[in-house]
Parts: C-alpha cells; sequence; structure tokens
C-alpha cells in the first residue's frame, strides 16, 4: 500500500503553516513503503493532525492524501475498514482505550474482528510479558494508568496485519527503559510484515533505525 | 480465555439503555401479528365455510333461478324455459362462479309407501350436478342397474307436512330419521314401458326446493324413458361469490329472473363477517406500523447512547457491515420468537374455533392455513427490512 500526500495543508492551520516551510506540509510527499517514517514535529504543527489525515478520520484539508493512488474519499466506509483491519494499524496519541473493556479485552477485540485471526492469543501474552503488562490484562480499561494504556495501545496495533503502522508520539507516557522495548518489539513486528511506520514525535531519538526524516 | 467478536461488542453497546421501549415494541409488534394474522385465518375459515362441500346448511352462495311466471305466460310452458342465448349470457356474468342446469324428468314418476300405509302419489325428479348439492351421503350415487334410487327432499317439504298436513290432518308426524329408513316404491313409466325401483331419501336440502336424484340416473332414465331430445332447463342453479353483489340482484331484475329472496338476505351476514375481519386486519396494520415505529426509536437510541463507542469501533476498524450484523441479531430472534408466539395462539384459537364450529355442523381445517403462516413469514422479512434499514441510516450517520 502506497501513501503520497499531494499538496496537503490542513484549514485550520492553513496561515500558519504558509508562513514557514514544512517537509510535509503543502509538498508532495510519497512514503516509500516498508520504510521506517519519523517526523520529527514542534507542538502545535499539526502533528496528530497529520496522523489524523494519513488514518482518515479527519478530512478538512486541502490537497490530497494519495492511498495507492486515490484519494480517501473515493473509499467506501467497507473498503475503508478492510484497510484498517488488514492494511493501517495506529497508535493515537490520546490511546482511545474502551474502559468498559478489559486490558486484555481491549486487545481481543482487535484480533478477533478479523474472522481469521492474524495472530494467536498466545502471541499476546508474550507481548504483554515483553512489555511489562501481563499483570494489568485483566484489569478494566477505565483503571489503567496512561502509561498502562500505551502499551495496551501498542499491542492492540500490533495484533493485525498491516503495510503501514501509524503512530502519534507513542512513548509518550513510558520511561526509556519501556520504551525501547516497546520499539524493538515494534520494530520487530513490522520487519515480520515487510511493513513500514510512520511515527510523529516531538523530539529527537535513535530508538529506531529509521530510514527517513521529515520536519513538519 | 477467548471472547468472539460479538461478544466484546455486548459489552461495549449496551442495548439495555432502551429496553422499556424494546419491550413495547416487541409486544405491539406481538398484537399487531395477531391481528394480522386472525383476520387472514378468519378470511380463510370464512371462505372454507363458503365454498368448502363439507359444509351442509350453508346455501348463501347458491341460487335457483328461474323465469317468473307471469299471466301471459300461463300455459306455456317453453315460456318458462331458457333459451341457450339466455344461459349463455347467465354463464358470462361476473358474479356466476359455476353454473348448473336443472334437469327435469321426461317420464312419469310415481311413489307408493311401502306396507300398508296407503299412501301413492305422483312425483316428479330433478337432477342437479352434485357440486350444488348440499347435502353430502354416503348413498348419494347411482349407476345403471342398481335398484335403489337415492332421492333427497326439501326440507321445507318435510315441514310442510309435519306442521300443516300432519297436524290438521290427525297424521303423525314424521321424524327425518323414520322417513331415511323408510323405503318408497317408486314406479316409473313412459307409456306401456315401466319399471320399479326403491326410493331412499338420504337427506334433505335446504338449497334446492326440488326432489332430488343423481345426475347418472336421471340421464339414464331419460334416455331410456324419455322424448330422446334434451329439454331446455326451465331452472337454473349458479354458484357465486356474493349473492348480495348489486351487479347481480340488478341482473335478475332486468331480466325478469326470480331467485329466493330469504338468500340475498342472508348473505348480509357475509358483508358483517367481512367487514370485522377487516377492521381487526386494519387495526393490526396499524399497530403494525406503531411497532416498526417504536423498534426504529429504539435502534436510534441505542445507536445514539453509544455514538463515541461505535465511533472508535470503526476508527479501530470494525466495519458498518459487522456492527450492522451485530444489531440485527439482537433482534432477529425477538421477531422469530414474538411470530412462533402469535402462531401458537392462532393455532389454538383455530383449533378451539374448529371444534366448535364442528359442533355446529360446520367444518374449517382445525390448523392454521398457509396463507397464515406465510404472512407471519411476511410480518417478520417487512420488520426485518425495516429495522435493517434504520440500524444502516443510523450507523452511516455517526460512522
Amino acid at each position: 500500500m502506497q501513501l503520497q500526500l499531494d499538496n496537503l495543508v490542513p484549514i485550520p492551520l492553513r496561515d500558519k503553516i504558509l508562513q514557514r516551510t514544512s517537509e510535509i506540509w503543502n509538498q508532495a510527499v510519497t512514503f516509500t513503503p516498508g520504510s521506517f517514517v519519523k517526523i520529527k514535529a514542534p507542538s502545535g504543527t499539526g502533528k496528530t493532525t497529520l496522523v489524523h489525515y494519513l488514518y482518515n478520520i479527519r478530512n478538512d484539508y486541502t490537497g490530497k492524501v494519495l492511498v495507492d493512488g486515490q484519494p480517501w474519499n473515493t473509499y467506501t466506509k467497507d473498503q475503508i475498514a478492510r484497510m484498517r483491519q488488514q492494511q493501517v494499524s495506529v497508535v493515537f496519541q490520546d490511546l482511545r482505550i474502551f474502559e468498559q473493556l478489559t486490558a486484555q479485552e481491549n486487545i481481543e477485540l482487535k484480533r478477533v474482528m478479523l474472522p481469521h485471526p492474524y495472530c494467536t492469543a498466545e502471541k499476546v501474552t508474550e507481548m504483554a510479558a515483553r512489555l511489562n503488562v501481563s499483570h494489568i490484562m485483566h484489569q478494566s480499561g477505565k483503571t489503567l494508568s496512561y502509561g498502562e494504556r500505551q502499551r495496551i495501545a501498542i499491542i492492540r496495533a500490533l495484533v493485525q496485519p498491516f503495510e503501514w503502522l501509524v503512530m502519534d508520539e507513542p512513548f509518550s507516557h513510558l520511561d526509556d527503559e519501556n520504551a525501547q522495548k516497546a520499539a524493538d518489539l515494534i520494530a520487530e513486528e513490522c520487519r515480520a510484515r515487510k511493513a513500514g511506520f510512520i511515527l510523529t514525535d516531538l523530539d529527537h531519538d535513535n530508538r529506531f533505525a529509521y530510514d527517513t526524516h521529515f520536519n513538519l | 480465555m477467548k471472547q468472539s467478536f460479538f461478544g466484546l461488542l455486548k459489552k461495549i453497546i449496551q442495548t439495555g439503555i432502551g429496553k422499556g421501549r424494546l419491550l413495547m415494541a416487541t409486544t405491539g409488534l406481538g398484537i399487531a401479528m395477531f391481528l394480522l394474522l386472525l383476520s387472514i385465518q378468519m378470511h380463510t375459515d370464512f371462505d372454507q365455510l363458503l365454498y368448502n362441500q363439507q359444509n351442509q346448511n350453508e346455501s348463501v352462495d347458491f341460487l335457483v333461478i328461474n323465469k317468473k311466471i307471469t299471466n301471459d305466460m300461463m300455459g306455456q310452458s317453453e315460456k318458462s324455459e331458457f333459451t341457450p342465448q339466455e344461459i349463455a349470457d347467465i354463464k358470462k356474468q361476473p358474479f356466476t362462479a359455476a353454473f348448473g342446469f336443472i334437469t327435469a324428468n321426461q317420464y312419469k314418476v310415481t311413489a307408493a309407501a311401502p306396507g300398508d300405509l296407503h299412501f301413492y302419489t305422483e312425483m316428479f325428479f330433478e337432477a342437479v350436478p352434485d357440486t350444488f348439492i348440499d347435502v353430502k351421503s354416503e348413498d348419494w350415487k347411482w349407476q345403471a342397474g342398481d335398484n335403489t334410487i337415492p332421492i333427497i327432499l326439501p326440507n321445507d317439504f318435510l315441514n310442510l307436512y309435519n306442521f300443516g298436513y300432519a297436524l290438521s290432518q290427525g297424521l303423525p308426524q314424521i321424524s327425518q330419521e323414520t322417513i331415511k329408513a323408510l323405503p318408497m316404491k317408486i314406479t316409473i313409466s313412459k307409456g306401456l314401458l315401466t319399471q320399479e325401483f326403491t326410493g331412499r331419501i338420504v337427506g334433505f336440502s335446504d338449497r334446492i326446493s326440488s326432489f332430488l336424484v343423481p345426475g347418472s340416473f336421471m340421464d339414464w332414465a331419460n334416455g331410456k324413458f324419455g322424448n330422446g331430445l334434451t329439454p331446455a332447463p326451465s331452472r337454473v342453479i349458479i354458484k357465486t361469490k356474493d349473492p348480495s353483489n348489486p351487479v347481480l340482484v340488478k341482473y335478475l331484475e332486468e331480466k325478469g329472473y326470480s331467485t329466493n329472496q330469504d338468500k340475498l338476505k342472508y348473505s348480509k351476514t357475509k358483508v358483517i363477517v367481512q367487514t370485522i375481519v377487516s377492521v381487526i386486519g386494519f387495526f393490526g396494520v396499524i399497530l403494525l406500523l406503531f411497532a416498526l415505529l417504536v423498534f426504529s426509536m429504539f435502534i436510534q437510541v441505542v445507536i445514539a447512547s453509544c455514538k463515541r463507542e461505535i465511533q472508535l469501533l470503526v476508527t479501530l476498524g470494525t466495519a458498518p457491515r459487522q456492527l450492522q450484523r451485530y444489531l440485527m441479531r439482537q433482534f432477529v430472534p425477538l421477531y422469530i420468537f414474538t411470530a412462533i408466539i402469535s402462531l401458537v395462539v392462532i393455532t389454538i384459537v383455530q383449533w378451539k374455533a374448529a371444534g366448535i364450529l364442528a359442533g355446529m355442523n360446520m367444518f374449517v381445517s382445525s390448523w392454521i392455513s398457509p396463507a397464515t403462516g406465510g404472512a407471519a413469514l411476511l410480518v417478520i422479512v417487512l420488520v426485518y427490512i425495516v429495522n435493517l434499514r434504520s440500524v444502516k441510516r443510523y450507523i452511516n450517520e455517526i460512522s
């Protein structure tokens, strides 16, 4: 799946963005499939907005986000759902965990959304162990800390097949040690799928062997 | 711990919020379905009562038609005969569902009571197609060589005898059973040719005021004793769906035909029953519409109350189709349950009604008609489609 941006400009940030230069906004950008992409962005430059555009949950922009050469709005809801189940996965900055479900159910929901789950329940247990969240798997989403939610959201994003993983500050609530563990797991899972990711963050980091860097 | 996707959805999309509405909608649907099915079943039953050959004493839809005998016609019996054109005209009228001749005898008939009852009379026979006869009897058959002729008498005839003649002449009144048990000596003749038969009364007709013998006998006897010509009938019988049909009444008046006016009067009952059936069906339909409306409101409330959850589910990749299927799965068992309950109740009602009617010599099937079952299925499909549409609409609005 190829992701391209064609003169993409968010309408709410239009004036601010046109006053400065950006390597993403108002440019023609092609994300090479399978590559690890880091987009560094100071606060308020539209980092989360970009993630939402890439994942097609917002469309208040001019220009285009092209998926396999077609703008998002040419795809039907069912086609988009299929892509979200099989081709593109996401870790939101605000994590979006169901509070009425346990940590484990939150992951399971995504895993069994496909009639033939991509990974086994044992694999989930293994990933939870690697990210040090095994002990909270049966707690309700409501009682989880942000750090715990963040790791659950990461595991949830990794239980499905994907070609692109879009992450918005995925380690913002984790200490360095846990962040590195999560990064290693993500890199491993991406390589297993021959998938790429697009990660946005505030600062520079060396947690991944990035192929491409952009400044937003 | 393994959980199904729908099992997890159940924890997220709480349908409990509209439980009152759901109960209301289901109850409404149940009553609506019951009324609809009841009206359809009643309609079928009534049709059965009217048209089923098993049902005796139901003369509403059979009319014996003859020309009015006026002073001008007296002495000219051919004037009371129907011409082939007139017969063709009656046959092609829209109210004529079936048409039959009443065939008269072309020979002399005398009847004598057995033993020393000293009863002797000249009489006549007529025959009509069996489907027009309201008496059902095993003995109602005759074939060449049989010495016994089954005969059907008009009920009025027995009444005239019992309550008019017998009382005034000091003669014993006779029950139907006694008459049926009495063999009559029937002699038919033409000139010197005579043959004797035993006549047995097998039933009493309310529909046709005549002495009826089986058509097979009439054909045989007219062939053997008659003049060889097919006589023009002076009485015909028609089967009609609605004797109170104004077109029919007008037609008879215009042509100067007459029939039993009383039968036209009976048909009012039918109109009343049909009105009641229609009213019940109408209320059923109205109630069904309300039930559909409440269902739709319930769906709207459930989806609105889980708007955030549904949006997040869609964001995570749940297909709108998966959500629709999940929500419909909450409802479909309700429809099927409601339909089954309604069908069971209707079946019980039908079974009881058939029993009660059978006690009154009216026969309807003790099972519900296929139309009723079909209607239940149709209602389920209708409710399913309407609900699927609301689910689709509201899901689409928020996803």
